[in-house]
């Protein structure tokens, strides 16, 4: 009996190829019904996520398994074997039970740590489970792998820190204004990473914002996205008085906000605090205006610089996280040889196929043995 | 009478610690947000804003049951002794921890100040009234026996 492995992620694939190969909620039922008959897999799960597509199988023997899966991607996507085989990449037990229990705990994540993930393995689990496509063995591999990425999030470091600079900005800000839903929030110009920031900002429920651009349609644009308002670049000063958090996001050549306008605005403004993020490049606003008295200025490489510092602090994490996987996997091999693998059923070689002979992994195919 | 006045003296000097406190940690969280340091203690203290809330508050409460507490003060000590005043040491004191407090409300009402420098007047103003309370009560003789 085996685990199988077969999928591609955003170290193997583009996204051209990856979008082709998702799997739609609504094709489900559908493609479980299909592994069972036509690849012959007698548990499943699929995991298709904007950054990976994997299918998960139990198969009794491996004659073919991993071939018919690599044949079932083809025609699922639509793509030539030829061009999809380089991408794909497939193992077994115990590689493909360390990678989904690693997968879920967010180490194979393109953001590393992020905790999305961990709710996508468990939503691939429950739709798998309820379109009765597990049983015994993968009812335990997806609650141990789910219960592994708890441990890992809870022991190490994996998940802290924010790790994209609208996040930080977003975080830093809740620690100035409170509640951050009733902060006014002004967009200045319509960069990428303030567009971004804003839309994080959206996220934690922020709902009055404006939005200042010298082309007033492009104001109108973006704001139609936000539910905001769009203002005219001419009322900025009006702008300050009332905004708590000024995100400025423009390629101008010169400060569009200086010292000397942000101390007046303070004045009228009875030195309410205001929290000025600024990601334009050249930068947007005076850096000496950060020093004014409740006035917080952050700008990009401030919020780079934290972002820096969480990835680093989560690439330290990964060796622990490691440990705690290992020891969860090797425990999930244990139950599993004790309670499924009976003498009978063996590999083709005739070994455990999760205890491969010394120096040498347990392997599907020779020709495409390791994960890639 | 001097029930009252005594509960709302220390009510109001409780208010007062809990304004020194929030302006502490206002500073410290305020330090963390400038330095852009995201660790455990910038997460577990509450926002500039909840602490700022905190200080204005406490001092609010602080500075009215003050007044009330030198009002009943004073009253009792005209049922008591016949008079306004009494050439005290302590009662000097109180009358200038009241006009101290009395003027960083004001300040802060008409938002004249606001964050760092009110947390750290409500810091100092504290501090001065725990000196002098110590002072006088313990280097100048004083009628006045308790806090």
């Amino acid at each position: 009996m085996h685990i199988l492995l077969v999928g591609l992620s955003y170290k193997s694939a583009p996204v051209e190829l990856r979008e082709r190969l998702a799997f739609q909620r609504g094709q489900l039922e559908d493609v479980f019904a299909r592994l069972r008959h036509d690849v012959g897999l007698e548990e499943a799960a699929v995991l298709s996520t904007c950054n990976r597509v994997e299918i998960y199988g139990r198969a009794s023997q491996l004659d073919g398994s991993v071939a018919r899966l690599q044949q079932f991607f083809s025609r699922h996507g639509g793509v030539e074997e030829s061009r999809l085989s380089p991408a794909l990449y497939s193992c077994a037990q115990p590689q493909s039970v360390r990678h989904l229990f690693a997968v879920a705990s967010g180490l194979e994540s393109m953001v590393l740590g992020e905790a999305e993930i961990q709710q996508q393995v468990k939503l691939a689990y429950e739709h798998a489970r309820l379109y009765g496509a597990t049983g015994k063995v993968f009812n335990a591999l997806f609650q141990r792998a789910l219960n592994a990425a708890k441990a890992v999030r809870t022991h190490t470091g994996i998940g802290r820190g924010a790790v994209s600079v609208g996040t930080v900005a977003v975080e830093l800000a809740g620690k100035i204004f409170d509640p951050l839903s009733r902060a006014v929030v002004v967009l200045v110009g319509a960069g990428k990473i303030g567009e971004l920031t804003l839309r994080r900002l959206a996220d934690r429920g922020v709902r009055d914002v404006r939005v200042v651009n010298r082309s007033l349609e492009r104001a109108v644009d973006v704001a139609s996205i936000y539910a905001a308002r769009p203002v005219a670049y001419e009322q900025l000063g009006e702008q300050l008085l009332e905004a708590d958090i000024v995100l400025t996001s423009t390629g101008a050549p010169g400060f569009i906000l200086t010292r000397q306008q942000v101390e007046a605005a303070m004045r009228a403004r009875h030195h309410r605090p205001l929290c000025l993020v600024d990601v334009g490049v050249p930068r947007n606003v005076e850096p000496s205006a950060g020093a004014l008295e409740n006035v917080y200025r952050f700008d990009i490489d401030d919020l780079q610089g934290v972002v820096a510092h969480a990835h680093q602090e989560r690439q330290q994490a990964v060796a622990q996280s490691r440990r705690i996987i290992d020891e969860k996997v090797d425990r999930f091999l244990a139950w599993w040889r004790s309670e499924c693998q009976g003498p009978s059923v063996e590999s083709p070689a005739g070994e455990s196929a999760d205890q491969p002979p010394a120096g040498q992994d347990s392997t599907v195919e020779t020709q495409q043995p390791t994960l890639r | 009478m001097i029930a009252v006045h005594v509960a709302c003296s220390l009510l109001s000097y409780v208010a007062f610690l809990v304004a020194f406190v929030s302006g502490w940690l206002f500073l410290i969280q305020e330090r963390q947000v400038r330095r852009k340091t995201l660790g455990a203690l910038f997460h577990r203290l509450p926002s500039l804003a909840t602490l700022d809330r905190l200080n204005f508050r406490s001092l609010g409460f602080g500075f009215a049951l003050l007044s009330l507490g030198l009002l009943f003060g004073f009253v009792g000590m005209r049922v008591s002794f016949g008079r306004w005043w009494m050439p005290d040491p302590k009662l000097a004191v109180a009358v200038a921890v009241w006009c101290a407090y009395l003027l960083l409300w004001m300040v802060r009402l008409r938002s004249a100040l606001r964050g760092r420098r009110v947390a750290i007047l409500s810091i100092l103003g504290f501090s001065l009234l725990l000196l002098t309370w110590w002072h006088t009560s313990y280097l100048l003789r004083s009628a006045h026996p308790y806090l």
